[in-house]
Order: C-alpha cells, then structure tokens, then sequence
C-alpha cells in the first residue's frame, strides 16, 4: 500500500515533468494568468464618466433615497398618526399613456428621517401595493405587519433614537409592528407622509411607475415644529433614481384634510437594476473568460497530445494503470491551473477595483472574505473548467473537437444567459444546471425580497449559491472523469 | 533538351542559430538510384523539404527537370515524393486519400486502383488510415509517389518500420523504378539499407554533401591501402604492427583491418615476430566502412567509444 | 485551380467529421430557436421577444469548427506536407478550401436558418419572424464564420488552438465587452457582430478576410 501510494507520487512527478516542459502549456498558462490581470485593468481604465455620487447607506451599501416626502421638523420625542389609503400605481404604456398597473413593493406610509440628506438613516411603517404593512429602517431591514385589506391607521412612534411602529385596522386597536433603534438619528429629524413607487419589473426589464395615496386624519403629536406640512422630493438626481414617467411629477395636495400625495422612486437597497452603472467583482474578472479558453486549450492538448505522437503507448508503458495516469493528470492539471488563476485574479481584484474608481466608477461593495471568495471561486472554476477538458479530450480523442465542445458547454450557455432580453426562467435554468452554473462563483450582489428586480444571471444574480454553482462544473468534470476512466481501460490505446 | 533529374546547389538554412543546411549541392541521375545517407540530423529531411518546396532556403537552389518545384503545374506527374511516411488522416481510407492526390493533378480514379495494386495495398485500401501499420502507410506514401507516373522519384527513409519482406520487396521495386529510366533518390540513415539497393551515393553530414558518388568508387577509395589480416593472435599482431608504424583497427572474429603498411611487408613481419596467421589480403570495404570513414568527422552524436587502437 | 478544388471537395467528403459538423450546425441552430421561442411563448404568452435566429449562435460553433479541422487537421497528421507537394502554389490551395467551404456550408446553413425560422413561426405564429433579408444574412454569417477559422487555424496551424482561437473570438468579445463600461470600440470590432448577425455582417466579413489573408501570407512564407 505504502509501495502503492509512493507509486503514484512518482506519477505525479512524471506529469508535472511532462507539462512544465512544454514551453507552450507553460506560456498558455502563464498567459491565462495575465489575461486575468490584463482584461480588469482594461475594465478599470475603460470607466465611465463619474455621474453624481452613488447614495450609501448606514451600512455602507448603495441605496436608493429617492421618494416624495411630506414633512416638518420634529424635535426630541414625538409620534405622527394618520389613516392611509392602499396607493394606486400607473404605469406607461407607449410614450405618454399612463395605466393603471400593480406595483407590489409601492409604498405609502409614514416615516422619521434624519434629513433629506442620501442615505441618512430612517425608520418608516407603511402599507405597501402587495405586501401589506411593512415597518423598515436602515434601507436593508424589513418587517411584515399585519396584512388584510386598506385603509390601514399606522402609528410612528419616535422615543430618543428608538422608533416604534404601530397599524391598526379602525383606529383604535393598535398593533405593535416593531420597534428599532435608529443610530445617528439626531435631535431633529424629518417625519411626515411619504409615498414611493419603485420601478416595475415589465418581462424581463423593468419601467418606472407613480403612486398615489390619500392620507386622511393625520395629526402629530409632541416636539413637531409648528407650520404647514411641506412636500419634497428626495434623491431627485440620484443616481439610483429611474425618474418619472412623462408629464408626471411629484406632489401633495390638501383638500378638506386630505393630503393627496403622489410620488416615485423607493427607499431601499440600491440592485442592480437600480444602479446599472455600477461595476461587480464579476466584470473587473471577465478576463476569466479569455483564460477560460486558454486552459481548455491546454488541459485538452496535456491529453489528445499523447495520442497524437503515439506518447499515450510509452505513458501506459510505464504506468499500465491507466485510470492512475488520468488521476495522477487531473491532479496536476488542476493544481496548476488553480495556482495560475489564483494569482491572476489575485492581482485583477485590488487592480482592477482601483482602477475603476479612480476613473469614476462605482463598485459595489463586498466584504473582504467575499472577494477572497471570488477570487478562490475563479482560481477554482478555472481549475475545473481545465480538468473537464482533460476528460473530454481523453474521451472524444481529438483535440479541436475536445475544445470546442468545452467552450461550448460552459461559454455558450453564459453567452445566453447574459443576453438581456433571456427570459429569466430560462437563463436561470441555464445558470442552474450547465457548466456555466460555475460562475456564480463570480456573484457579489445581494438580492433582497423588498426590492422587486430582475434577480438573472445577466444582471450578477445566479440561483445557486457560489459553492453549489462550482459544484455543478465539478460534477461535469468528474462525470466526464469516470466516462474517460473507463474508456481508457476499455479501449486499445 | 532541358536538364532532367535534381539538382541541389548550394543549399543554406539555419533553424535559429544552428545551421540545417550549409552548403549542400548534389545532384540526382535518371536511370540511377540514387542513396542519400547520413546520420540523423545531417539534413536530410530538410533537403528533400527543400527540394519539394515545403521549406525556403537563405541561399542556393534546388532544380527539378531544371525548373523549382513550386513552379512545377502537376507536380505529381514530375516528382512523386514519399516524406516521413503518408499521413492519411485517420477517419479517410487509403484509397481516398489517394482519390484527392489524384484528383489535385487531375488524373482519373482508374489511375489510384493501378497504384494501390502495384504496391500491394488492394486488401487494406478501403480501410480507415487510422488502422494502418507503419508498413502499411509506407506502402500508401509509394503508392502516392507513383501516382502521377512520374520520372524523378524521392523517398524519405522508406525502409522504415517495414517488414524483412517488405525491405526485400522495396529494393527490387526500386531498382525496377531505376530500370524504367527513372531518377530515383533514397535517403536512409542506416546502410544496410541501401547497401545493395544503390548506384550512386550521396552521404551528407552536417548540413553538406560530404560525399557525392559512385557506390564504386567510393568502395575502391576507402579500400585502398587497406589490407585484411586474419588470425587467432590478434593482441599479438596488434602490438607487432603498430610498433612498425601501422593503424590497426578490429574487424570482425578473428580478423583486423590494418593500413599504413603493404601487404607482404605485413606477413614479413609476422612472420618474423612468429605470429600466426591465416590470410593475408586486400581489404575490400563495405558501405558501412566507406559511411564510417566519411562520417567520422561529421557524426554529432556519436558514442565516445571507440575500437581503434592508434600510436 | 479546378484541380486543387476537384482534390478539397475529395477530402471534404471522404471524411465523416465534416458530415458530422454540418448536421450537428443544422440540429443546434433550429434546436435553440425552437427552444428560445417556446421559453418565450410559454413565459408571456407570446409577448415577449427573444431575438429571431438566436439559433444561429449556437450553430455557428460546430460551422467554426469545420472551417478550423479543413486546415488544422491536415497540420496535426503531417497530410499538410502532402498537400502542398501536390499543389505547390499554396495561395490556390487556400483559396481551393475556402471554396469548397463555403460551397458545403452555404447549402447547411441555409438548411440550418430556414429550419430555425419555420421552428419559431410553428411556435410562436404571432410573432413577425425573420425576414427573408435576415435569414440571408445569416447563412452568410454562417459562410463568413467557417472562413474565419479556415483563416485563424492557416495562422495557428494546430486545430485545438485554433478551435480555441475562433471560439474565443465569436463568444467572449461579446462577454468581455460588459466589463465596466465596456471598451465599446470592441463591441462594434468583434467578429459575432453587436447585434447579431445581418448588422455585423460587413464586421464579420472584414474578420474573416482579415484571418484569410494573413493566413495566406503566413502559408506562403513559412516552412511547411
């Protein structure tokens, strides 16, 4: 057994020799590396052309804060009442017809804000198109309350920097939604009626809409400033912010103590869809792409090479265990590969990221463990990606059929699936089960249940999560494995 | 009357800093075959490349029929080649891959069915290129060296990976080709096998022509001075020998090839030193002596082992 | 030249792998646009539009392929050498497959698009359609696409890297240019088009002659 496994480590050796003298494996792989590096500084370089400052919330993560408020300073303590209507949302159809249409994530409610300032934090309770009540504070945080049928009295209740929210049904009854603490809220802060419409998601795009809602009994209680209630929109060149249909704008109107306010735009994280100006991870690592096909290239020719100069004849001369030889391949292969793509991205990350923003663009943010978990993940899916191509070519034994059925399996179906207008059911099903699942490896953006978005592959979401999707192209790769294994022993060599 | 046959003039290539080729001229005669040996890497391969247009040279010039190859309109019909074995792709059978080389010189398929029978392949021919044996594709590259009929012909090592059989077969098809009054140019990197095979012989070393003909006169020049001693005492006669001035050099059991001397001042001194001895007489070289003799010099990989006995 | 062309279309036909390639172009061009029109009939009743002959992205691989294995394949067994001692005049014998490549895919190609095309009106009858001015153009997407690997695998000379070679530049460009905010100069320059085939049939072209006539020149000078 000892005698066995120190067999196979000679092995190993043998086919570390034979790839690292071939000057071209070598350079492919080097090269592989470097088009890693090369593509993210292009994407970083390439830029865009700065565009107005990108709100960030509390947390540090690109929001939306783009709604139209109703408001008046409060100071210290206080708490703002009123009885709400389910807002009533249009959408365009054509260039200036509006629609009657269903925005679920429409809001209208009550909120305690810091300031008009973008990002400044808040706390809201209000009655959504499709969701019911909903109490939310710092963009990211969402509690459902009570649903059932508007109109709704909601009840925001401000004690120092703890918010509390409260719906009722007749006015009366009151239920606790939640109660959370805002940080930096401040002294004096905003409150009042707001209303938000996000954008819709239309097929497989979205297109922005406008509510409106009536709110009715609306009174404040404790350090609220005297003076009328004033109508703003926030965030109104924000980024983040799609704008209004046509020929319509922001407002609030009073009749006989109604307020009738009609607004657009959300609060709530910043997607993808809402900030389609914003770079991921992902894109800085498209030369993943390029080094993709290098080393399928090579872990297809570290095989089909064989056969071609008869080698094959002396390589199971020397070691008859033939599954052994594809073993002791895949192994070295893959740890190559893995070690060329680690460094490639390793250095693409920090350039390309700095890059970028130093030509204006905005990344969104990750965490330092999820980027050395892209940068891993790509090391890895490359890795894979080469170790399947070993198995292909040992299987089909041609080395240009090999490549080409690789690339074909794992680009084609990105390629696919990042064509915009994809129906998201099929590129999430592309992104689920072909080989091309692997670069969810690549996701850095959060989907969130609020936000209503296109959540496609296109966009940065994939359905698996990263380790599953790498799973996928693994299970290709050692599926083709096994078909080689045993073609290698069946057949003459 | 145009010149016929090839000519070689003067042929340079380097590949990087080594030089493949330097200086190599020869030429190749109808109703002659003609041997091209050297060891391996003298540039034989390369010439033949030249001499077909595959590769271009620095300097000098390779004639066929007194015109360059890649100037030729049916090629096939002036030069039928034979390099580094036919390589039929390995999903087309024999006869295909034949069909297209016919088919590129516009000759009729009937033609390929003739070539197919006349090297023995009939029984293999409809079967994939991939199954074939190297003596098998060697037979393929004759047969398509001999499609277009033609008066020059040139075979890259054809004896490689045949059977004794088939080594039999090729030098009698080849002389026969000879015979026909065709130019016929053989390389090889080993003499025996061309030993009974050639009229003329080139032998290149290091990129040159070191040699350039007849098999005759080569055997006659290198045999010259040379005398065959046969005896049970070689040590003895050995030492005797080369003390009066001789080059000694084993031969085969019980036999020493001895120069620098004449034959009865040999047995003279033999005699004298009572050493016994069997036959004395004029050394009659073989081709591997003569291909020994010229490529000493020009060996580059040669082992450092060597039997000669020197003063 | 008719010679050098009688000698292609033997080789091109008494090997199973160009069979092979064609039909398989066939199967994957009506086999996505059959697929992509009836994701998009089933997701909004017809009202969604995936873009007609979308088949054709994918057909065009196996049509690479091809044109690549014409030439590569003969540089993986050494049959180069042959060739061109058969043909001396190497630019005939390029031009010679070119040919012949396009006489073999022109007819699939056409095959492959109208199979596509009758797939997504069957499935989606609402829809407009290709027009007869598309569907032409992508036949001669398809054509432009197998010369552009005849020409990549004349320069690669290896049939796994020129493989490698045209894939890569019929699928990534399109994927590489959505890096932040994209070189939008390579979007316009890559050889698949922007928008698919019929507008980036002129970019397509000039690719194709590009690849064709480097690689002849390269034939002509280098040692075979």
């Amino acid at each position: 057994m000892t005698r066995d496994r120190y067999g196979f480590l000679l092995l190993l050796h043998a086919e570390w020799t034979k790839f690292r003298t071939v000057r071209g494996w070598v350079t492919g792989t080097v090269a592989a590396a470097l088009l890693v590096v090369l593509f993210a500084v292009l994407a970083g370089i390439g830029g865009g052309d700065g565009g107005p400052d990108v709100p960030v919330g509390p947390d540090g993560g690109p929001v939306t804060d783009s709604f139209y408020l109703v408001h008046r300073p409060l100071t210290g303590d206080g708490s703002v009442t009123a009885a709400v209507s389910a807002p009533r949302s249009s959408l365009p159809r054509g260039l200036a017809d509006l629609r009657p249409g269903r925005v679920p994530w429409s809001k209208a409610g009550l909120i305690i804000k810091a300031g008009t300032r973008q990002g400044s934090p808040y706390a809201a309770i209000m009655l959504t198109g499709g969701h019911g009540v909903r109490m939310q504070d710092g963009y990211t945080r969402d509690t459902a309350g009570p649903a059932g049928a508007a109109p709704r009295w909601l009840r925001l209740d401000r004690s120092g920097e703890e918010v509390t929210g409260l719906a009722s049904a007749d006015g009366t009854h009151w239920t606790r939604v939640g109660t959370v603490r805002v940080r930096g809220l401040g002294t004096t802060v905003l409150g009042g009626p707001f209303v938000a419409s996000p954008p819709a998601v239309r097929g497989m795009g979205t297109s922005g809409s406008v509510s409106t809602a009536v709110f009715e009994d609306l009174h404040a209680e404790g350090g609220w400033a005297d003076g009328k209630w004033k109508g703003e929109q926030v965030g109104p060149r924000s980024p983040t912010f799609s704008g209004y249909p046509r020929n319509v704008a922001g407002s609030v109107a009073e009749e006989g103590g109604r307020l009738t306010v009609t607004g657009a735009g959300d609060i709530a994280p910043a997607v993808r869809a809402s900030l389609p100006t914003g770079g991921t991870l992902g894109e800085i690592l498209t030369g993943a792409f390029a080094a993709l096909v290098a080393v399928v290239v090579i872990g297809t020719q570290f095989i089909t090479s064989e056969y071609r100069g008869s080698l094959i004849h002396l390589t199971l001369a020397a070691a008859p265990r033939r599954g052994r030889v594809l073993a002791a391949k895949a192994i070295v292969l893959w740890t190559v590969t893995f070690a060329a793509g680690l460094v490639g991205a390793a250095v693409a990350v920090p350039v390309g990221g700095r890059l970028a923003r130093a030509s204006g663009v905005y990344v969104f943010p990750v965490a330092f463990a999820t980027e050395l978990r892209v940068v891993a993940g790509i090391a890895a899916l490359l890795a894979t990606a080469s170790v399947l191509a070993l198995a292909v070519g040992a299987v089909l034994r041609h080395g240009a059929g090999a490549v080409s059925a690789v690339v074909v399996g794992i680009v084609l179906p990105y390629v696919l699936v990042a064509i915009p207008f994809m129906p998201a059911g099929v590129s999430n099903w592309a992104a689920r089960v072909t080989p091309a699942a692997a670069f969810a490896v690549q996701q850095t953006l959060v989907p969130y249940d609020q936000v209503a978005s296109v959540y496609t592959p296109y966009e940065g979401y994939y359905p698996l999560p990263p380790w599953a999707g790498l799973g996928v192209l693994a299970g290709y790769a050692a599926a083709a494995l096994a078909v080689a294994a045993v073609l290698l022993h069946r057949r003459d060599a | 009357m145009s010149p016929t046959g090839i000519v070689v003039a003067g042929l340079r290539k380097r590949y990087g800093a080594a030089p493949a080729l330097d200086g190599m001229s020869f030429s190749v005669r109808p109703g002659v075959v003609t041997g091209f040996v050297g060891p391996n890497g003298a540039g034989k391969s390369t010439t033949m490349r030249v001499i077909l247009g595959l590769d271009a040279v620095e300097a000098g010039a390779a004639l066929v029929d007194g015109r360059p190859y890649r100037s030729l309109r049916r090629p096939l019909n002036r030069v039928g080649s034979l390099l580094d074995a036919a390589a039929p792709h390995p999903g087309r059978s024999g006869r295909d891959h034949l069909l297209w080389l016919a088919h590129a010189q516009g000759l009729a398929s009937r033609r390929v069915d003739q070539v197919i029978e006349q090297v023995g392949l009939a029984p293999a021919a409809r079967r994939r290129g991939g199954a074939y044996s190297l003596g098998m594709r060697q037979r393929l590259g004759i047969a398509a060296a001999l499609l277009g009929d033609p008066p020059i012909l040139m075979l890259d090592e054809p004896f490689n990976g045949m059977d004794p059989d088939g080594i039999i077969w090729m030098r009698a098809f080849l002389r026969s080709l000879a015979a026909q009054g065709r130019a016929v140019l053989v390389s090889s990197h080993l003499m025996s096998e061309v030993q009974d095979v050639a009229d003329h012989l080139v032998v290149a070393g290091r990129g040159r022509a070191l040699a350039d003909a007849a098999v005759d006169d080569l055997v006659a020049a290198v045999s010259e001075g040379r005398v065959t001693l046969r005896t049970t005492a070689a040590p003895h006669a050995t030492a005797v020998l080369v003390r009066a001035g001789a080059s000694v050099v084993a031969g085969g059991r019980d036999t020493v090839t001895v120069s620098g001397l004449p034959a009865d001042r040999i047995a003279a001194l033999l005699g004298a030193g009572a050493v016994p001895f069997s036959e004395v007489s004029a050394h009659r070289a073989t081709l591997e002596d003569v291909y020994l003799e010229l490529t000493r010099e020009a060996v580059e990989y040669r082992a450092a082992t060597s039997t000669e006995v020197r003063r | 030249m008719r010679a050098a062309l009688h000698a292609e279309w033997t080789k091109l036909r008494t090997v199973a792998a160009p069979r092979w390639l064609l039909l398989g172009a066939i199967a994957a061009t009506a086999a996505l646009g059959a697929g992509a029109a009836w994701a998009a009939a089933s997701v909004d009743g017809g009202a969604t539009t995936v873009p007609s002959l979308i088949g054709v992205r994918l057909g065009q691989a196996p049509v690479a392929v091809l044109g690549v294995l014409v030439i590569g394949g003969e540089y993986g067994t050494g049959m180069i050498r042959a060739t061109l001692a058969a043909t001396p005049r190497r630019t005939a014998v390029l031009a010679a497959k070119a040919v012949v490549l396009t006489g073999a895919v022109a007819p699939a190609g056409a095959v492959a698009v109208l199979g596509s095309a009758a797939a997504e009106r069957l499935i989606l009858p609402a829809a407009d359609g290709p027009t007869p001015r598309a569907i032409g153009g992508s036949v001669l997407y398809l054509v432009l696409i197998a010369l552009l690997g005849l020409g990549v695998a004349a320069i690669v000379r290896d049939a796994a890297s020129g493989a490698g070679a045209v894939l890569a530049l019929l699928y990534l460009l399109p994927v590489l240019t959505r890096a932040i905010g994209g070189p939008r100069w390579l979007q316009r320059i890559g050889p698949a088009g922007p928008d698919g085939p019929w507008t980036g049939l002129g970019v397509t072209a000039g690719w194709a002659a590009a690849a064709l006539l480097v690689g002849g020149l390269l034939l002509h000078v280098r040692d075979a």
